[in-house]
């Protein structure tokens, strides 16, 4: 008869206690679709996880993120007039995202702010879904079935004041290219009649791309930029809203590589350029989503 | 929409999986590869038993009328139940059974109908208990009819069986004569598998040892491929007791045949994770799962059979149909095949089996040695259709500590079959010709049958010959875990691990065989391509 310690020993690395549960290849087709929440995360929006969450972001992250990266924020003047609730949006390259996000909101941002989150990558197990609601007021959103599950949930945080921050691309680029942006953010914002802030996260990808746990040494430079908030016109569907939130993250990557009137000459043009990246090989789009961002600041004597 | 079963392939994503062995269970991490069969989910049960249970009744299939059209006073009514060996484990209260019997005599009562008889319909299993009756058809029944109108059938009571000939094959018809003589019959069935129900209710539940001996042999359970596969030509115990029901039927034996189906939710929700496929199971559930075994394990052997003895099915009925013996028959297998059904695609050289801890025949009572042959060689490995999962000449692995353990009020020719016959010989055949008529009408086996709650005692001979097709189609059969002695009377081998097992099964199937581990239970057909 085995002991208690080999048997839990045996349960631990069978059931991969601690990490993400996997199912079998052949049983995938047969996996069961779950109605439910699942991990309730509405604790974490109470004022006492708020305030644990800002003194999280404000007290660890912030320094932390400071510490590895290089980091500049700009536009964050843009949300000073602002009425809430607003649908936060960027692209999407890197786990630095929400995070930089999180950390670079104005106090009265933060306060108020939750990150939708894949619940089949952030809500798999007990200490990654605590860890998710607690630092980002996080909900889950189910990817598989198309957001349907989360848009309940996102309409009742909506209605009860809170922004939202939302990844239309909904997962991370593995190249550093915009990818195609689901529809899902661009509902619910038609849907609920509030207005949609876009992001730029430029060097994120260059710092922590996809597979990296922490972020390159060396400090990496890493953007974020906020622009202007966009609202949906008179009659304008989802597709076309879309469009312009995509439109609206490429101008604030031309601004920050060249200048706001200059980038501004070139959307009136139609001649914002595209961060689809180049077309061809997979390594060309991996070649040219790697190139490192040039440091804005004077290169210190000794590297 | 529940599920379909499917065929698992072992790979490093697959948790450790979940076998059952005897009065206890265990986490055994499989080759790569290993194929593993798991069961549909759970069908939901229908929304209204009642009204289902009426529907029945008033709208029969088959040329059968309304049973209140079938009802007239001065009749003999007769009315005969399955007993204690289905539904496994025992259905949570009440039992679909009490359901069924109170709006047939309800009806019964109100169409003047005077002569009511109960049977419980034992053939040659033990009688039931008092109490086991009455949990099984409510108090109000009981305390209406026992112990004067509701007893156990008499197999053995020369004035309490009617001859009826025989069957063009020159089957011997022996049933009880109430049932014979009745106007109607109405037989109220629990159908857990295949085997169970249509003509084998009445034409074996009823019948006496002169009758079984013409189906419950070695030859026809070696013709009978499989048990669980009721198809005319495929079953030779299945086809015999046909022509035996459709002779009870030409000698004017009416019966109104009411069957149900059940679906596969087989243990209570504090034992969930049983039901469970391992890689969805919630920590909660592998929290449940180690604090269970490692009390289990620990807990003195009285108080384990205690607790899986307590466990109650949460089963819930997914279909109910009344009328002619063969249309509700064939709409009963129909309900059953969409909650057991699994298509398997070919077969495979050693199959894996966890024996668990409750057969048809230990209700309530011990699982010896040869009750796990049978259930082991006999129903699980005959849990198929078409083809058996394992080839011919390959290796079954069951898992089971096969104690040298018997009870010795239900069980006494057993505890003399196992000294005495398997001593001397294991072939089915020379058992047969040898021992059991000596067995079978031995008056003392007889006087406990009838008086005590003894299996009668040709019974063993019946279970040994359950597993005659199993043994005979493998070449080898490995018990992991099994006691010694008691496996080697059996005359298999035992492992201490299925490590073991795969390795000593190398020398019959080679060093790379192909593995399927059937996960049962809840219970499953695999219908092998």
């Amino acid at each position: 008869m085995a002991g208690w310690r080999d048997e839990l020993r045996s349960m631990a690395t069978g059931f991969r206690w601690g990490r993400r549960p996997l199912v079998p290849r052949s049983a995938e087709p047969f996996v069961e679709e779950v109605d439910d929440e699942g991990f309730p995360t509405d604790w974490a929006r109470t004022k006492v996880g708020t305030a644990a969450r800002r003194a999280i972001l404000n007290g660890a992250m912030l320094p932390l993120v400071r510490h590895e990266l290089s980091l500049r924020v700009y536009g964050t003047e843009l949300l000073e007039d602002l009425e809430g609730p607003v649908i936060f949006f960027s692209n999407h390259s890197s786990h630095l995202d929400a995070t930089l996000i999180m950390c670079t909101l104005p106090d009265r941002w933060q306060r108020t702010t939750a990150v939708g989150a894949a619940r089949d990558y952030f809500f798999d197990v007990w200490w990654r879904q605590a860890f998710v609601a607690l630092v980002y007021g996080g909900f889950a959103i189910d990817r598989a079935r198309g957001g349907a599950g989360a848009i309940e949930k996102a309409r009742q945080l909506v209605r009860d004041g809170w922004s939202l921050v939302l990844f239309p691309e909904g997962t991370r680029s593995i190249d550093g290219h915009l990818q195609r942006f689901r529809h899902g953010a661009a509902r619910l914002a038609i849907d609920l009649g509030v207005q949609l802030v876009p992001i730029a996260i430029i060097g994120a990808y260059q710092a922590m791309p996809k597979g990296r746990p922490w972020p390159r040494p060396g400090r990496p430079p890493v953007t974020v930029r906020y622009g202007r908030a966009i609202g949906p016109l008179e009659g304008e569907g989802h597709q076309a809203l879309s469009r312009r939130m995509r439109q609206a993250v490429e101008e604030l990557f031309d601004e920050d590589r060249t200048s706001w009137f200059e980038a501004l000459q070139r959307s009136a043009r139609g001649q914002t350029p595209s961060l689809a990246g180049p077309q061809g090989a997979a390594w060309r789009r991996t070649w040219e989503g790697t190139r490192p961002v040039p440091r804005r600041s004077r290169p210190r004597a000794w590297g | 929409m529940p599920r379909p079963g499917f065929v698992l392939e072992v790979d490093e994503r697959t948790p450790p999986l979940l076998v059952h062995e005897g009065e206890g269970f265990r986490l055994e991490r499989f080759p790569l590869g290993t194929r593993v069969i798991y069961p549909p989910d759970p069908l939901p049960g229908v929304p209204d038993l009642d009204a289902e249970i009426r529907r029945a009744l008033l709208h029969p299939l088959g040329d059968a009328k309304p049973l209140p059209e079938l009802l007239f006073p001065g009749m003999r009514l007769t009315i005969a139940i399955d007993d204690i060996s289905i539904p496994l484990p025992p259905m949570r209260l009440p039992d679909v059974r009490q359901r069924i019997l109170e709006h047939v005599i309800e009806l019964a009562a109100r169409r003047g109908v005077e002569d009511v008889e109960l049977i419980v319909a034992t053939a040659l299993h033990r009688r039931m208990t008092p109490r086991e009756i009455r949990r099984m058809v409510g108090e109000r029944v009981f305390r209406s009819f026992w112990p004067d109108r509701l007893a156990n059938f008499d197999a053995e009571d020369p004035g309490a069986l009617a001859d009826l000939g025989t069957t063009d094959h020159g089957e011997e018809v022996e049933i009880s004569r109430r049932a014979a003589e009745s106007d109607l019959v109405v037989y109220v069935n629990v159908n857990l598998v295949a085997m169970d129900g249509g003509h084998k209710s009445v034409a074996v539940g009823l019948a006496s040892y002169r009758s079984l001996r013409h189906h419950h042999n070695v030859h026809t359970m070696l013709n009978s491929r499989s048990y669980m596969d009721p198809r005319e030509g495929r079953s030779a115990i299945n086809d015999s007791a046909v022509r035996m029901g459709r002779h009870l039927a030409a000698c004017g034996v009416k019966v109104f045949q009411i069957e149900t189906t059940l679906n596969s939710e087989t243990f209570p929700s504090n034992l969930g994770f049983l039901n469970r496929r391992e890689w969805e199971w919630s920590a909660a559930d592998q929290a449940l799962m180690v604090a269970a075994k490692k009390a289990n394990d620990l807990a003195p052997p009285r108080i384990r059979r205690e607790f899986f003895r307590r466990i109650e099915a949460p089963y819930k009925v997914t279909g109910i149909n009344g009328g002619e013996v063969e249309a509700v028959h064939a709409r009963t297998l129909e309900n059953l095949h969409r909650q057991q059904l699994v298509e398997v695609e070919g077969q495979t050289d050693i199959a894996v089996f966890g024996v668990p801890y409750l057969g048809p025949y230990n209700v309530n009572s011990i699982l010896n040695p040869i009750l796990v042959h049978c259930l082991g060689l006999g129903y699980l490995f005959n849990m198929y259709r078409n083809r058996p999962i394992v080839r011919e000449g390959g290796v079954a692995i069951l898992f089971h500590p096969v104690p040298w353990e018997f009870h010795q009020v239900h069980h006494p020719s057993y505890i003399d079959f196992f000294e005495e016959v398997l001593a001397e010989t294991t072939d089915p055949a020379t058992i047969e010709q040898k021992f059991e008529e000596r067995y079978a009408t031995d008056p003392w086996y007889i006087h406990l049958y009838r008086t005590s709650y003894a299996y009668h005692g040709v019974h063993p001979f019946y279970m040994w010959y359950w597993g005659a097709h199993g043994r005979d189609h493998v070449k080898d059969v490995i018990f992991v875990g099994g006691q010694p002695s008691s496996v080697a009377r059996l005359g298999y081998r035992r492992a201490d691990s299925l490590r073991d097992a795969l390795e000593m099964a190398s020398d019959t199937v080679g060093s790379s065989p192909s593995i399927t581990y059937f996960h049962a239970p809840p219970i499953m057909i695999a219908d092998v391509r």
